[in-house]
């Protein structure tokens, strides 16, 4: 299909099975001791709620990651899932007085259930015709919470009556990044294991080669819109887990500008590996804090930042390191 | 009665103002086989143009073309700099992720210099009014319909008679055929590209006097005109047209007998209904030799 699957399938068989294992275990305790690292070692409580926000916000990069990634699709719609995360945990703890650890599984429920009526809908559609119908999807979610009373309308909603898990205090800085990145490590493990599983693999043949896959008997319409249910519900996490940093969800979550960074995101950190929008999304919520980005600045940024990293290195940023190291020993061996 | 007519004719000129944006998006997908995501900026291009220019003490009539050109300057240099580098042969995937950053980037440059609120665009035919069989009839309404067919009408006379509009349909129909045949291709498709995009600017332009220029005016314009295209069949000039009058007509009678402010969400409804209606139907007709 496109470069990026060339590359990203070319750089797989290293995680087989066999070298996998320690490898995961290592990359995991890594991971847990740059957590405490940050957790205990850092004073600020903006750099520590950042933080947390970022470990939120890598989960909606995962969730994009998965469809662009895995499936070969361009979710510019995805930010509804993320919308139904934020719009379903602040009005169950709002209006409807339900306790935050009890509104994130249903708001996350009820995005898997609308994930299957709109993948029922859309996923017969591929390329630029299920791009656009998502898209035009997240369009109507805008105009609708920009219209419906129960959303707040334009202001959106606010005034969160609590947000804790049992005794952990989300808004508490330094509780909220624990939270969110045992959350993120949690659902990481898990792509991890779906990944090397039969579904996993199916879905790697259907990127691959969708007729091909058909043809051996797996069933593309189906697998497809499993990922699309897998996918939802790590949206919606991450737009609730969003709430004790934004203290708001205002229909802007529906909008592009939100898909142009976790698109930015994954595509930095390059669609095949699994930590890649992770450390994407490290890169891009944190950078534009410390440069005082105007947010169109940042867009206009982020945009033309999109379309280098396409034209440079459609396999992620990891590409050109791997191009400047082969460039490197290929002169070395001509001298 | 009267108010059914009223409609029926509103529904006619906003259709004859779409057919010009959906003729660009035929166009580019038809030659380029890309479906062009930044078409709405191009449109919000068109509008903010005229805005510019009238600012800097330019009548209308003389703005409306100097923008168009403006638009076809900055898509030629999008062409170049982007289009030809990063998107022919790169597969769909990319060149709808490149489309859509690059339409997103033409968007917050607009918010970065005009600001993000909407602007009033004057012109003389705003305040024009006549009267025709009891039906009110909006000078500037029907200023942009005469402009679209006329543009329109041209344009496939320019498609039909000329070696270049042939060129153009023989990249078409079959890029690889038209190079053997001694076309100089990446012209023909530059020319196509910059062609498209100033059809979405001179319809911005067009219509900024009657919705005002706002930064993302064109994103309900560039569904709309996705489904004016999906409507006609992709890549014919006589669809495009017939699709823009039932959505045009469409849009039209929502507005005055359901809702005003839910209209925005009837672009994207109708164009989620036709594509899951007749989605092998599109991917059929994905040429350009209908016409």
């Amino acid at each position: 299909m496109t470069d990026t699957s060339s590359t990203s399938s070319g750089g797989r068989p290293a995680a087989a099975p066999g070298s996998g294992a320690p490898a995961g275990i290592m990359l995991t305790l890594g991971a847990i001791l740059l957590i405490l690292m940050i957790g205990f070692g850092v004073r600020s409580t903006f750099i520590l709620s950042l933080a947390g926000y970022t470990c939120a916000f890598a989960l909606f990069a995962l969730s994009i990651n998965l469809m662009l990634g895995g499936l070969g699709e361009v979710p510019l719609g995805q930010c509804i899932f993320f919308g139904v995360g934020a719009y379903g945990t602040a009005m169950l703890t709002i209006e409807a007085g339900v306790p935050f650890v009890a509104a994130v599984p249903v708001a996350m429920a009820a995005s898997a259930v609308l994930a299957i009526g709109i993948g029922w809908l859309t996923l017969r559609l591929t390329g630029a015709y299920f791009s656009i119908v998502s898209w035009g999807l997240a369009g109507v979610m805008m105009v609708a919470a920009m219209n419906l009373e129960v959303t707040g309308g334009p202001l959106g909603l606010f005034g969160f009556p609590s947000l804790t898990v049992g005794p952990v205090d989300l808004t508490d800085p330094q509780s909220y990044f624990f939270f969110t990145a045992v959350i993120l490590l949690l659902v990481l493990a898990f792509l991890a294991r779906v990944r090397s599983s039969r579904f996993g693999h199916a879905i790697e043949s259907i990127r691959q080669s969708r007729h091909l896959a058909q043809s051996v008997g797996v069933d593309v319409f189906r697998e497809r819109l499993k990922m699309l249910v897998l996918s939802a519900p790590v949206a919606a996490l991450a737009g609730a887990l969003c709430l004790p940093y934004t203290q708001i969800v205002t229909p802007e979550v529906f909008s592009v500008v939100l898909t142009v960074d976790a698109l930015l995101a994954v595509l930095i950190g390059g669609t095949g590996l699994l930590f890649g929008p992770v450390i994407g999304t490290a890169i891009f919520t944190i950078l534009p804090q410390f440069l005082k980005l105007d947010p169109n600045v940042k867009v206009l940024v982020f945009s033309l930042a999109i379309i280098l990293v396409m034209m440079l290195a459609p396999g992620g940023l990891h590409q050109i390191g791997r191009a400047v190291m082969a460039r490197l020993t290929r002169g070395e061996g001509g001298r | 009665m009267d108010l059914l007519f009223q409609t029926l004719l509103n529904g006619l000129m906003l259709g004859a103002g779409y057919a010009l944006v959906a003729v660009g998006l035929t166009l580019v997908f038809g030659t380029l086989h890309v479906v062009n995501f930044a078409h709405g900026a191009f449109f919000a291009l068109g509008g903010y143009g005229v805005l510019l220019l009238q600012q800097m003490g330019l009548p209308y009539l003389a703005a409306l073309p100097l923008a168009v050109l403006l638009v076809a300057a900055v898509g030629f240099a999008c062409e170049i700099a982007i289009v030809r580098r990063a998107i022919y042969d790169r597969g769909e995937h990319g060149s709808i992720i490149v489309t859509f950053a690059a339409g997103q980037a033409i968007v917050a440059a607009i918010i970065l210099v005009a600001g993000p609120d909407p602007m009033p665009v004057a012109s003389p035919f705003a305040q024009a009014t006549t009267t025709v069989f009891g039906l009110f009839l909006s000078g500037q309404r029907l200023f942009i319909a005469v402009v679209s067919l006329v543009v329109l009408i041209g344009f496939a006379a320019w498609l039909k008679r000329s070696v270049r509009g042939q060129q153009l349909l023989a990249v078409a129909q079959n890029a690889r055929g038209a190079l053997y045949s001694g076309i100089d291709v990446p012209t023909i498709r530059a020319l196509a590209f910059v062609l498209g995009v100033s059809a979405a600017g001179l319809s911005g332009a067009l219509l900024a006097s009657i919705i005002s220029a706002f930064p993302t005016m064109g994103d309900a314009n560039m569904i709309t005109a996705f489904t004016v295209v999906i409507l006609g069949g992709l890549g014919s000039i006589p669809g495009a047209l017939l699709g823009a009058m039932a959505i045009g007509l469409g849009n039209a009678f929502f507005e005055t007998y359901v809702s005003v402010s839910w209209t925005p969400a009837l672009g994207w409804v109708l164009v989620i209904v036709v594509l899951l209606l007749w989605p092998q139907g599109l991917m059929g007709r994905a040429q350009l030799h209908r016409h």
